[in-house]
């Protein structure tokens, strides 16, 4: 079948190795070094942060000790509205500080946060940019994409809020039970002893409702891939009469949303009030008892223990629940920072050698010594290639899928390294050259043409601020390009769309020719389309790619017989082997493979006749 | 709240839960402000010395009932009120496709496929919320709000009305930083957004980048974005960490101000004047009524956000379920049957909203059994041609007749039933392979399913697969090639078992063995029925009984392929461009010889 299915399979594969893992392999001990590790250049932040946040926590907790104390003074004889003014001066003071260092503490930590997530997800921003063709064929864009973007922003919430979170809860639970152990030793421990139930409570209800909202998110997900694909072929259901039968579609997923909806709210519509009841209960314990003592003291005992208990055990809830809550986003941190540093664990696969050489020039010969390649081990794609190209040669590779053509291409730019052999360029083997020197002498056409959204102009310079607008319209004259970009309204500026999708294969062919020959190549590969390409475009093209064979030498994988019939040479491939060379003349002489591929060619492109057989 | 014409129903339709529900709200908030009160008595019975035990134990029987109505009606206001807006908020997503699945193609043209599913997620979650917290927060703040500012008024006026200033302020000041913060939170998304399309765009293109060794301006690039991105959440951030600090802020000044005030007043009743009659219980009351005040208050402020989200939101949503449906039954006339004779005269046609015309002056006729083929460049009007048999757009009367009867008169639902439609881009849906060829006939048997996979010549390939034709196409399930997705496409219209079948240049991605056999299949099949072939080679179609010959819109020509060969100089020019290609060929035919 055609090319379109064996990436099929490729991916098939792929799919298998990357059934997402829900057992975390690294410990959350070598995940919290490795998150330090990110933290330890801001490390005096976090203590000034912390510092300031435990003034924070006073302010959050002072008003029920000054309302005991008010409430202590009015009962003594000599209550005096001076003392009560000085009271409360020195609360306004406490709060004015307090809202200075909360402030101050807020914005030190997320301003921290923000540089540390910045750093982490420039590293992997990075590490992805280098990967090697093969690694980012194992990994779905999309995936990648995510370990940018959402990953790194669940690992900043794990530094600014959970880590924060956790300590300032544990902080405020700590000060509160202190004040409340000073107060009274005995009151503190009835007071406290529901608090448990509240934690436990919190913490199994937040494990059941992550499922309930898993399962909301699920439906909504169900619901949103549904509508985004009826939505986009709502002709064929409109053309088909079949709208009856999408509505039922549609009504028994959105059935599925509310009822999971419904649950969630259920879920909630039980815990919240239960806590509440538990929090009634604590108020009742407190009033209770503390009453019962001040009654049994004979009133020797001071009021304001009771006004003091009674609002802290309110202000215990809070923290209670969310320190339960923060275990569990604590463990989703981790999944995240985990998937990241999978990434950052990649081992560098095709890097600069040590002693790698910089080419300033690079006159073109490239030669295949015994090469032998192979994606999975022990299948080989390539079984001992040789052949040499001399500069400013033209050279076509053709055979069937599978043969290794393509192939040989990226072994040249060393998209992968090979297992056996050597490759030259103008004698030095290409191991030994620098990447980025190798690359910038070769120019790439690759089979689909890949545009960035942005202009026409801005696809060929590749955002290359030295490069002029003459520059780019020479290159687009050279390669014919420039005849359709001119009939376009803002010509040069014309807005590419995501992925070119405005523009036609064809097109985009050209605009990939002119890109090429815009960055000056020593060497040009190209990995010819297969697609159909309007004929008017198709001439354009043939005599673009004529004219490019005089810049350097040009290695290409054929799919047209007018491009094969231009080469110098032509190698013909079979299951990884050079099964036939020569021009296309001497081949066609010889009656071999490549006179058999050349008439399926030539029926191909003559065939697409419902009934016609009549070949004279 | 929100109201308008789609909603109103609502709150009729869900009277009972919403009544309910608002029941339910009161009963909790009376309740919860029942406790204050009793904590203050018991506080001014330990400081006058007086607490008797029964009165504390029949305290704690009130707390208890007063938890168990809290349970209650907490319960009952949750699952009735948020219920509700789920259940709303299901309604209208399933107004909003029934009345999608009516509008024509124009509308789905001029909307791309992200707008309209921002409708339906995002636009109707802001509704929702707006309609659940809107009961709930106006059934607080009406009835929490007074009944707690009643209270206090009942304790003591003058300290009720000073404390309204700052309680005023700091819903003036959250409303205005919360306005700031919606528009820095906007700004922070756009920033995001941009991180992921940069990224997305990048990583797809990454093959380019590292072809042209980009890779270094790329990283310059993404830094610029990445700052960016960082700054403008630093920028939310501080609005948000502003209004949780001055919030908290007023919170604590406010208890300052009651405490001192209030020990102020209970001075004066104790020393010089017992007629303000303000206790110490009175104190913790007036205190606890205030934090009782903090949430609706807050309720009220985010309420006014959402609200105008919301208000948004229901625009955009009216504005789609307010679409006019164009495509309609007008008085049609009854056939029995359509034989699918087809005239096209002197049509015109321009798609809705604009005003050049995509097709001129175009007269056609196809018999049925015919098999004809249309030809022509890329955007000359073949697929429109196609398109308006299907009734996808209105046209003036009298210009398309089916069967002599104008296609404007005829019902919709016969007119598609009529057709067998192979479309440009082999759309599928995300189903088994046996649902998607048995698309227009649910309950059609393996069997059958599997003749028309045979007469695609896709049938081998289905085999293949482990799940065969219970296969799960698309997103999660196994990817098929553009040639077996146009195979399966044209199975899916044979299925049909149409009259007339139209393939929109629908083989162009198989090889030319796949495409023989198709094409030889349907010839098997075509027996008495009309087929219809747009295509972009003259190869593919000269054999056809008729060819239409299209050019910027018009039809130039329409015969045999030797009639147009021989008459029409731009076809000439078209066959003689696509022989250029086919010359190498040529001359090895004759070196072959």
């Amino acid at each position: 079948m055609s090319k379109k299915e064996k990436t099929t399979k490729k991916k098939k594969i792929v799919e298998m190795t990357e059934t997402e893992q829900n057992e975390r392999k690294m410990s959350d001990g070598v995940i919290t070094k490795r998150l330090l590790k990110y933290l330890m250049p801001y490390i005096w932040y976090f203590v000034l942060a912390l510092v300031l946040m435990i003034f924070a926590i006073f302010g959050d907790i002072i008003l029920p000790v000054l309302l005991g104390g008010a409430i202590d003074l009015l009962q003594t004889p000599d209550a005096s509205l001076t003392k009560i003014i000085i009271l409360m001066i020195v609360a306004l003071m406490i709060t004015l500080i307090y809202a200075v260092t909360e402030y101050s503490q807020t914005m030190i930590l997320q301003k921290t946060g923000q540089k540390i997530l910045m750093q982490i997800r420039e590293d992997v921003f990075w590490k992805i940019e280098n990967f090697s063709t093969a690694q980012v064929n194992q990994n779905p864009i999309g995936r990648l994409v995510t370990r940018v973007t959402n990953d790194t922003n669940a690992l900043n919430d794990l530094y600014t809020k959970v880590f924060v979170n956790l300590i300032r809860n544990v902080f405020t639970i700590l000060f509160i039970i202190v004040i409340m152990l000073v107060v009274d030793v005995k009151m503190a421990l009835i007071t406290l002893s529901l608090m448990p139930l509240v934690g436990l409570s919190s913490f199994f209800f937040h494990r059941y409702s992550r499922k309930a909202h898993r399962r909301v998110r699920h439906s909504v997900s169900r619901l949103n891939a549904f509508l985004s694909e009826n939505l986009s072929g709502m002709k064929i259901t409109q053309v088909f009469n079949q709208e009856k039968k999408k509505h039922n579609e549609f009504r028994e997923r959105n059935n599925e949303w509310k009822n999971s909806s419904l649950r969630s709210i259920l879920l909630f519509a039980i815990f919240r009030p239960s806590i509440y009841v538990l929090f009634i209960l604590t108020s009742m314990l407190v009033l209770y008892f503390s009453s019962k003592q001040i009654v049994d003291s004979n009133y020797t005992i001071k009021v304001s223990t009771l006004v003091i208990f009674y609002n802290y055990a309110g202000m215990l809830f809070n923290p209670i629940q969310q320190l339960a809550e923060s275990f569990n986003a604590l463990q989703a941190g981790f999944a995240s920072s985990e998937r990241i540093f999978e990434i950052l664990d990649y081992p560098d696969d095709i890097v600069d050698n040590p002693d790698a050489i910089e080419l300033e020039e690079i006159k073109g010969d490239i030669e295949f010594q015994h090469v032998w390649f192979s994606y999975e081990p022990n299948e080989w794609i390539l079984k001992d290639v040789s052949f040499k190209v001399n500069t400013k040669e033209t050279v076509a590779f053709v055979g069937a899928t599978g043969s290794g053509k393509t192939t040989i291409l990226s072994l040249i730019v060393r998209n992968y390294d090979i297992q056996k052999g050597r490759i030259l360029i103008d004698g030095i083997d290409i191991k030994k050259i620098k990447l980025s020197s190798l690359r910038s002498k070769i120019g790439q056409m690759l089979q689909d043409v890949f545009l960035f959204s942005g202009t026409i102009a801005s696809n060929i310079s590749l955002n290359d601020e030295t490069v002029t607008m003459d520059e780019i319209k020479q290159a687009c004259e050279y390669v014919n390009a420039s005849k359709f970009i001119e009939k376009l309204p803002n010509q040069y500026e014309e807005e590419v769309r995501e992925r070119g999708n405005n523009f036609s294969s064809g097109q985009r062919q050209l605009l990939s020719f002119a890109r090429t020959i815009l960055h000056k190549p020593s060497i040009l590969i190209l990995d010819e389309a297969t697609a159909n390409i309007d004929t008017e475009t198709e001439v354009l093209i043939q005599d673009s790619l004529k004219k490019m064979m005089n810049i350097g030498t040009m290695l290409i994988v054929a799919h047209r017989l007018s491009t094969i019939q231009h080469a110098d040479k032509i190698y013909v491939l079979r299951l990884g082997k050079i099964i036939e060379s020569g021009t296309h003349q001497e081949l066609i002489a010889k009656g071999g493979h490549y006179k058999e591929l050349y008439e399926l060619q030539s029926q191909k492109q003559k065939m697409q006749i419902p009934k016609n057989n009549n070949h004279h | 709240m929100i109201f308008g014409k789609y909603i109103n129903r609502y709150y009729l339709r869900y009277l009972h839960l919403i009544l309910l529900g608002a029941a339910a709200l009161v009963v909790v908030d009376y309740a919860q402000l029942l406790i204050p009160d009793y904590q203050g008595s018991i506080v001014d019975s330990l400081i006058e010395g007086n607490l008797s035990m029964d009165y504390l134990r029949h305290v704690m029987l009130r707390f208890l009932m007063i938890a168990a109505a809290m349970f209650i009606g907490r319960f009952a206001w949750r699952v009735t009120i948020f219920g509700t807006g789920v259940r709303v908020e299901a309604d209208l997503r399933d107004r909003l496709f029934v009345h999608s699945e009516k509008l024509s193609q124009t509308y789905f043209h001029k909307n791309k496929v992200g707008a309209q599913m921002a409708l339906y997620t995002n636009d109707l979650n802001a509704i929702r919320e707006t309609f659940g917290m809107g009961i709930l927060t106006l059934v607080d703040a009406l009835f929490l709000g007074s009944l707690a500012l009643y209270y206090m008024f009942r304790i003591n006026v003058m300290l009720t009305l000073l404390l309204s200033i700052p309680m005023f302020l700091m819903a003036l000041a959250g409303g205005i930083i919360g306005k700031f913060m919606r528009v820095k939170f906007q700004e922070r998304q756009k920033a995001f957004e941009n991180l992921s399309d940069f990224t997305q765009e990048n990583f797809s293109g990454l093959s380019v980048i590292k072809a042209f060794v980009k890779e270094g301006k790329e990283l310059l690039s993404f830094r610029k974005i990445n700052k960016d991105n960082a700054e403008k959440n630093v920028i939310f951030l501080r609005y948000a960490n502003l209004l949780y600090v001055v919030i908290l802020v007023t919170i604590n000044l406010i208890g300052f101000i009651l405490i001192g005030i209030g020990s102020y007043l209970i001075i004066k009743t104790n020393t010089t004047n017992p007629e303000i009659g303000f206790s110490v219980g009175d104190l913790t009351r007036f205190v606890s009524y205030f934090s009782s005040l903090v949430w609706p208050m807050m309720a009220i402020s985010q309420l006014i956000n959402i609200r105008s989200q919301g208000k948004a939101s229901y625009k955009r949503i009216k504005a789609l379920l307010d679409e006019p449906i164009d495509i309609v039954d007008n008085n049609p006339v009854q056939v029995k049957v359509l034989r699918g004779e087809i005239t096209y005269r002197n049509l015109n046609f321009a798609y809705p909203g604009t005003d050049s015309l995509v097709l001129k002056d175009i007269n056609l006729e196809i018999k049925p059994g015919e098999s004809v083929g249309i030809i022509g460049r890329t955007g000359c009007g073949k697929t429109t041609l196609v398109d308006l048999l299907l009734r996808l757009y209105n046209l003036e009367e009298n210009t398309l007749f089916i069967d002599g009867i104008d296609i404007m008169r005829l019902p919709i639902k016969q007119v598609r039933d009529l057709f067998g439609y192979v479309p440009q881009d082999n759309f599928l849906f995300s189903d088994t392979i046996h649902n998607n060829i048995a698309f227009a006939h649910e309950s059609m048997p393996e069997e059958e399913v599997k003749h028309y996979a045979a007469l695609a010549d896709v049938a081998g390939n289905i085999e293949e697969f482990t799940h065969q034709y219970q296969t799960v196409l698309g997103e999660r399930g196994v990817t098929v090639s553009g040639g077996q997705k146009q195979r399966i496409s044209i199975a899916r219209a044979l299925a049909k078992d149409p009259k007339v079948l139209i393939l929109d240049d629908s083989i162009s991605a198989v090889d030319s063995k796949t495409e023989e056999t198709i094409l030889a299949n349907l010839q098997e099949f075509k027996k008495d029925r009309t087929i219809i072939l747009i295509a972009h080679r003259v190869s593919s179609i000269q054999n056809l009984d008729k060819i239409v010959f299209m050019d910027n819109g018009r039809i130039l020509g329409v015969g045999t392929h030797e009639e147009l060969l021989a008459n029409i100089k731009l076809y000439q020019d078209l066959v003689d461009l696509q022989k250029l290609e086919e010359q190498v060929e040529v001359a090895e035919g004759d070196a072959h010889e």
